[in-house]
C-alpha cells in the first residue's frame, strides 16, 4: 500500500514538473537557509564554549570628566588581578593579558612573525582550556622570558624539531629572547582569543607598575569558585575601589562588572576599545538571522500547503475514482501526507546538497567557518524529524480538504472551490508578501546606511593616503624614511603618527589650567603625530595655529578638537574658543594649547566624534608612517617606497595598506550584515513569488470557466487580464499596507544604534512597494496573460 | 439576410491524417427565422454554432454576417459584432458562480460600457419579463436547473441581440422546464429575435421553421 503511494506520489510529481519544481524548489531554498542560519547561530553560540571552568573578564565603565560619555571598556588596571584576588575569595585566579608588539622570531636563520602575541600570567594556561601539545601547564608561563607558541606557528619556525626547549630570539625590541616552555594546539577559530605566541607576564613585570592605579591596559579574566553569587560579588566592587582608588576621588570615575567569557563574542556590543575580541559579533543580528530564516522557513511552508490544496481541482477526480474503488477517507489523507513528506524529504536532500555545495563561498562571505560537521548524528536526525514533521504538517491539509470531495461530485465536474475555502490561502500569501516588503526596506535602509557611513566626510582626507606601520625597531629609521620618501615628486607628504584613523584611539588624562584657576584632570583621547599631520590630512583650524616644524617646542603643543573645546568651555561661562589658545594643557607644565583643529571622525561612524588633543612629540615614537601620493605612476612610486624600505629596513617587513582599504575593513562587519540581510530578502522574495506564480496559474485554472464566459460576453484580452492582476494586486497592497509602517518602526529603532545615520526616506517605501508590485505583476504576468488570451471555446467546451 | 456561410470547412490535423470538423458548409440565414440544427454526437453541431457566434475560426470558405466578411475581420472588429449583435444560451448554463442573478444578468452590458443608471433599467425590466425579481439576489447554486438557464437566457437577451445562439439549452432540464424554455424561444422569435439552436431532442426540433441536420461535419439535405 505504501509502495502504491509513493508510486502515485512520484508519477504526480513527474507528470506535474513545473508544480512539483515551484514546491521543491520553494521548500529547498527555505530549508537551504535555515539549515545555514541554523548552522550559523550553532557556531556563534560555539565561542569559548571549550573553557571548563568558571571563567570571568573584569570590565569597567568609565566615567572620567572630558569623556563626551561614560563607556564600557574591557581593559582594566594593573594591580587590579592581584589586589582582587587577595580581596575576594571568590576568585580563585587570574590573568591579565597584553598584546604585544607583533613579535618577530628568529630561529637560526629563519625568521618569522608572529603578529599576535600575548603576555600573561602564569595562570593563563590553568584557567583556559587551549589544548597544550607539549610542557607543563603550570610551569610554562612562570619564569621570565618563557614563551608557549602555537603548534602551526612551530612548524614553520621549527620544522620537525621538538620546539620546547628552543631559544628565539626578537629581532629588536625589549625582550631579547624567548624559551620555548610549551607548544599549544592551534587555538580554535571560535575562540574569542586569537593568537600565535603566549609570553611569560614575568618577562614585562616591573614592580612599580603594581601602584599604576588609574592607567587602562589590561584584559583581566578570572576564575570564579564554583556557585558563587554574582550579584553579591559585584555589589563589594565599590567597596573595593574605594579602598584603592582613593587619590583624589579617582573611584569616582570608575565601575566594575563582570562578564562571563562565553558572553564576550556575541554580548559585548555596547563595550568600546574591545581589542581581544576577534571577530565580535553582536547576538543581536544571530537573532535577526534566525527571525528571518524562520520567516522564510514559514514561508516556504505556507507556499507548499497553498500549491498543493490549489491543485487539488486536477485531483479531484483522482480522489473520486479512488473512493468509489473503495479507499477510505484516511487511506487518501495518508496518501496526500505520504507525498508531501516525500517532496520535504527530497527538498531537505537538496537543501543539504547545495548547502554543502555553496558552504565555502557561504563562508568566506559571513568569515566564519561553517561546516556540515558541527551537525552530529542527532542533529541531523533532528532535521530528518523536521523534515518529517514539516510534510506532515504542510500535507495534513491537503490531506483533509482533498479527502473529504464526495465522489459521485467530482466525477460530474462540479467541485466547488467557494469562496471561503481561499480565505486562509489570500492570507497566506499577504503574509508572504508583507515578509517580502519587510525585507526588501530594510535591505535598502542597510544599504543606504552602509554607504552613507563609507561615503561621509570624515573631516579629513583619505585619499590616496598609503600607511606604513612602523614598529618598535623600524620607528628609529622615521626621520631617513620620510627625508628619502620625501625625494620622490609623487609623494606630496610623509607624516607620523602613535596610530592609524578608524579606530579607537588610546585615552589619556591630561590636566588643563585656565588663568587664575586649578588645574582641571580630564580624560580625552590622544593622538600623538609628527608637525605637518593636519597638513597631510587635511584638517582645518578653527582657531590658532598649527604645530612649528621648530624642534624646541616639540612636546609643548597642543592642539585640541572642538568637542574637547568645547568641554574646556563649559567650565568658563564666558571665554571664547580664542581664549583657550595659550593656556597651560597637556601631561607637564610647560604645554600650551596652540590651536583647535575642527572636529573630524577618528574613529568608525558607529561612533560619535570623543573629545581628542593632538600632541606633537616625535620622541613617544611613532607606530604609523602616511604617505600621501598625488596619484601618478602609482605602481612607480609603491616600488620606490619598497625600495626605500629596503635600504633602510632591510630585516623588517614592509606592511602597507592604503587608508581606505582599512576603513573598507572597518565597515566590514556592516557589510556582511548588509550583504545577508539582502540575500535573505531576495531569497524571500524569489520564495514568494514561486507561490505566487503558483497560485497565478491555480487561479488562472480555477476561473478558466468564467474567464471563457466573461470573454463570450464581450470582454477583452486585456480587460481579463486586468481583472485577473486586480485579484492578486489587492493582498500585494494589504502587504504593503501592513509592512510598511512596521519597518517604519524597526528601521527607526536600527537606526538609533548608528552615531551618524541617513534619514527614513518615504521614497524607500515607495520604492520597495513599487518593486513589490512589479515584482508580483511580473510574476503572475505570464500565466494571466495565456489565461486571458485562451480561446473562450476551449473553456466551455467540458461539457 | 442576416449571415450567408459559403464552402466552409474546418479541421484539425491528427498526425498525417487531417480530421474534417465541418466540411463544405452553405448556409443562409434570414432575419426573423427560427432554425433547429441536429445531427449525432461529433457531427459538428457546436463546431458551427461556434464559427457562427464567431467564438471559433474556420480554415476555408467565407462567412457574411450582416454584410461583414467575418474572415476579414479582426479580432477586435469581430468582438464587437458579435458583442453588439450575438446573444449565447449555453446547456451548462455558465452562469458565473460568484455574482448573483442581478450581477449576471448585467455582465454583457457592463462590457458593452452602458451607463449604470441604464443597466439598473434594462436589468430590472429584464427580471420582471421573467419573473425572477425575487431571485435576484441569489448565487445560482441557489437556483433550479430551470432557473439557471432562464438567467441564462435573460443575460443573452440583455443586449438586445438580433441572433440567439443556444447550444442544447434544454441538454440539462427536465421535459417541463425543457418545454418552459422552448416556449420561451418560440414566443422570443416571434417579437423578431433570429434563433439557431443546436438540439438532439425532434420534439425540441420542430418548435423551429427549419431544421438542418448535420452528419460528419456536412449538411444532410433532407426535410425542407
Amino acid at each position: 500500500m505504501i509502495r502504491n503511494y509513493f508510486k502515485t506520489a512520484w508519477r504526480n510529481l513527474w507528470r506535474n514538473k513545473v508544480f512539483a519544481a515551484i514546491n521543491i524548489i520553494g521548500l529547498a531554498l527555505g530549508t537551504g537557509v535555515s539549515l545555514v542560519i541554523i548552522l550559523f547561530v550553532k557556531y556563534e553560540r560555539s565561542f569559548d564554549d571549550f573553557h571548563t571552568r568558571n571563567l570571568y573578564r573584569l570590565n569597567e565603565v568609565q566615567k572620567q570628566e572630558g569623556l563626551t560619555a561614560s563607556q564600557k571598556v574591557p581593559i582594566s588596571m594593573f594591580p587590579m588581578g592581584p589586589t582582587m584576588q587577595q580581596e575576594f575569595p571568590e576568585i580563585v585566579n587570574f590573568t591579565r593579558v597584553r598584546r604585544a608588539e607583533k613579535y618577530q622570531a628568529t630561529y637560526g636563520e629563519k625568521r618569522m612573525d608572529l603578529p599576535r602575541a600575548f603576555f600573561v600570567d602564569s595562570a593563563f594556561l590553568e584557567m583556559f582550556d587551549f589544548k597544550l601539545l607539549g610542557g607543563n601547564r603550570q610551569r610554562a608561563l612562570q619564569q621570565p622570558q618563557s614563551a608557549v607558541i602555537t603548534a602551526s606557528a612551530a612548524r614553520k619556525l621549527f620544522g620537525s624539531e621538538n620546539p620546547v626547549g628552543k631559544r628565539i630570539m626578537h629581532y629588536g625590541g625589549d625582550t631579547a629572547s624567548l624559551m620555548v616552555t610549551g607548544v599549544l594546539q592551534d587555538i580554535p577559530r571560535n575562540s574569542h582569543m586569537q593568537f600565535d605566541l603566549l609570553i611569560s607576564f614575568a618577562t614585562d613585570y616591573k614592580q612599580r607598575m603594581m601602584h599604576n592605579w588609574g592607567g587602562n591596559g589590561w584584559v583581566t579574566y578570572f576564575q570564579l569558585a564554583p556557585h558563587t553569587d554574582m550579584p553579591a560579588l559585584e555589589r563589594k566592587f565599590p567597596g573595593y575601589l574605594k579602598k584603592y582608588l582613593a587619590m583624589e576621588d579617582q573611584w569616582k570615575n570608575y565601575e566594575l562588572f563582570l562578564l562571563p567569557v562565553k558572553d564576550i563574542h556575541a554580548r559585548t556590543g555596547d563595550i568600546v576599545l574591545d581589542m581581544v575580541n576577534d571577530r565580535k559579533f553582536d547576538k543581536k543580528y544571530t537573532d535577526l538571522f534566525f527571525v528571518i530564516a524562520l520567516v522564510i522557513l514559514v514561508i516556504a511552508c505556507i507556499n507548499f500547503m497553498n500549491l498543493s490544496t490549489a491543485r487539488s481541482a486536477e485531483r479531484a477526480r483522482e480522489v473520486g475514482i479512488r473512493k468509489t474503488a473503495g479507499a477510505r477517507r484516511f487511506q487518501l489523507g495518508l496518501q496526500f501526507i505520504a507525498e508531501s513528506v516525500l517532496l520535504c524529504l527530497l527538498a531537505l536532500l537538496i537543501a543539504a546538497g547545495g548547502v554543502a555545495a555553496l558552504l565555502p563561498k557561504i563562508n568566506l562571505l559571513i568569515d566564519r567557518s561553517l561546516s556540515l560537521q558541527l551537525f552530529n548524528g542527532n542533529t541531523w536526525l533532528a532535521l530528518l524529524s523536521g523534515a518529517l514533521l514539516m510534510g506532515i504538517v504542510s500535507g495534513l491539509y491537503p490531506a483533509f480538504y482533498l479527502s473529504s470531495f464526495a465522489p459521485v461530485k467530482v466525477l460530474k465536474g462540479s467541485v466547488q472551490t467557494g469562496r471561503n475555502k481561499s480565505v486562509l490561502r489570500n492570507v497566506l500569501v499577504v503574509i508572504q508578501f508583507a515578509s517580502a516588503v519587510f525585507l526588501i526596506v530594510t535591505t535598502i535602509f542597510a544599504v543606504r546606511q552602509l554607504h552613507y557611513m563609507q561615503g561621509r566626510d570624515p573631516g579629513f582626507s583619505r585619499e590616496r593616503v598609503l600607511t606604513i606601520r612602523l614598529n618598535g625597531v623600524t620607528y628609529k629609521n622615521y626621520d631617513i624614511l620620510k627625508e628619502e620618501l620625501l625625494r620622490n615628486s609623487n609623494i606630496t607628504g610623509v607624516t607620523g603618527a602613535q596610530d592609524q584613523l578608524g579606530g579607537h584611539l588610546d585615552q589619556s588624562g591630561v590636566g588643563f589650567t585656565a588663568p587664575d584657576a586649578p588645574v582641571r584632570m580630564i580624560s580625552a583621547t590622544r593622538l600623538i603625530v609628527d608637525y605637518d599631520y593636519l597638513d597631510l590630512y587635511k584638517i582645518p583650524l578653527v582657531a590658532g595655529t598649527g604645530f612649528s616644524p621648530d624642534p624646541s617646542r616639540r612636546g609643548r603643543e597642543y592642539i585640541i578638537n572642538e568637542t574637547l573645546a568645547r568641554e574646556l568651555l563649559k567650565e568658563l561661562p564666558h571665554a571664547t574658543m580664542n581664549d583657550l589658545l595659550g593656556n597651560k594643557f597637556g601631561f607637564d607644565s610647560l604645554g600650551r594649547i596652540v590651536g583647535i583643529a575642527r572636529d573630524f571622525n577618528f574613529n568608525s561612524l558607529h561612533h560619535k566624534i570623543e573629545t581628542l588633543f593632538l600632541f606633537n612629540q616625535k620622541d613617544f615614537g611613532f607606530s604609523t608612517l602616511s604617505v600621501k601620493l598625488n596619484g601618478r605612476q602609482a605602481g612607480a612610486v609603491l616600488s620606490f617606497i619598497k625600495s626605500v624600505w629596503a635600504k633602510y629596513c632591510p630585516d623588517q617587513t614592509l606592511e602597507y595598506q592604503f587608508l581606505d582599504d582599512h576603513f573598507a575593513e572597518v565597515y566590514r562587519s556592516d557589510k556582511q550584515v548588509s550583504t545577508i540581510i539582502g540575500i535573505l530578502a531576495m531569497l524571500a522574495i524569489v520564495i514568494s513569488c514561486l507561490g505566487l506564480f503558483g497560485l497565478a496559474s491555480y487561479a488562472a485554472e480555477r476561473r478558466t470557466k468564467e474567464i471563457g464566459i466573461r470573454k463570450v460576453l464581450g470582454a477583452s484580452a486585456q480587460g481579463v487580464a486586468a481583472l485577473l492582476s486586480a485579484g492578486f494586486l489587492k493582498y500585494v497592497l494589504t502587504a504593503i499596507l501592513i509592512a510598511c509602517p512596521l519597518a517604519w518602526i524597526s528601521m527607526r529603532k536600527w537606526l538609533e544604534g548608528y552615531a551618524y545615520r541617513i534619514n527614513l526616506g518615504w521614497w524607500v517605501f515607495l520604492l520597495a512597494a513599487l518593486l513589490a508590485i512589479g515584482i508580483a505583476l511580473v510574476t503572475i504576468g505570464f500565466q494571466v496573460l495565456r489565461a486571458a488570451r485562451a480561446n473562450p471555446v476551449k473553456a466551455l467546451r467540458s461539457e | 439576410m442576416l449571415l450567408q456561410l459559403r464552402g466552409i470547412y474546418k479541421w484539425v490535423n491528427t498526425g498525417i491524417n487531417r480530421t474534417f470538423l465541418l466540411k463544405d458548409i452553405n448556409l443562409d440565414i434570414d432575419e426573423g427565422e427560427f432554425v433547429s440544427v441536429m445531427g449525432p454526437s461529433g457531427s459538428g453541431k457546436s463546431t458551427l454554432l461556434n464559427v457562427i457566434g464567431m467564438l471559433d475560426d474556420f480554415d476555408e470558405g467565407t462567412y457574411h454576417f450582416m454584410g461583414e466578411a467575418v474572415q476579414q475581420l479582426k479580432e477586435k472588429q469581430r468582438t464587437a459584432l458579435y458583442k453588439q449583435y450575438i446573444g449565447f444560451v449555453f446547456q451548462a448554463y455558465h452562469l458565473i458562480d460568484e455574482l448573483t442573478v442581478y450581477e449576471n444578468i448585467e455582465t454583457p452590458l457592463l462590457y458593452k460600457g452602458i451607463k449604470a443608471s441604464e443597466r439598473k433599467a434594462l436589468v430590472a425590466d429584464m427580471l420582471d419579463r421573467f419573473q425572477i425579481v425575487g431571485k435576484k439576489d441569489l448565487f445560482p447554486t441557489q437556483l433550479s436547473g430551470g432557473q439557471q438557464q432562464l438567467v441564462g437566457i435573460a443575460r443573452a437577451l440583455i443586449g438586445n441581440p438580433k441572433l440567439l445562439l443556444a447550444d442544447e439549452p434544454t441538454g440539462n432540464l427536465n421535459s417541463k422546464q425543457g418545454e418552459e424554455i422552448m416556449e420561451l424561444f418560440k414566443q422570443l422569435n416571434q417579437e423578431g429575435v433570429t434563433i439557431i439552436q443546436v438540439t438532439h431532442s425532434e420534439k425540441n426540433a420542430e418548435y423551429g421553421s427549419r431544421i438542418i441536420h448535420l452528419l460528419d461535419g456536412h449538411v444532410e439535405r433532407k426535410g425542407q
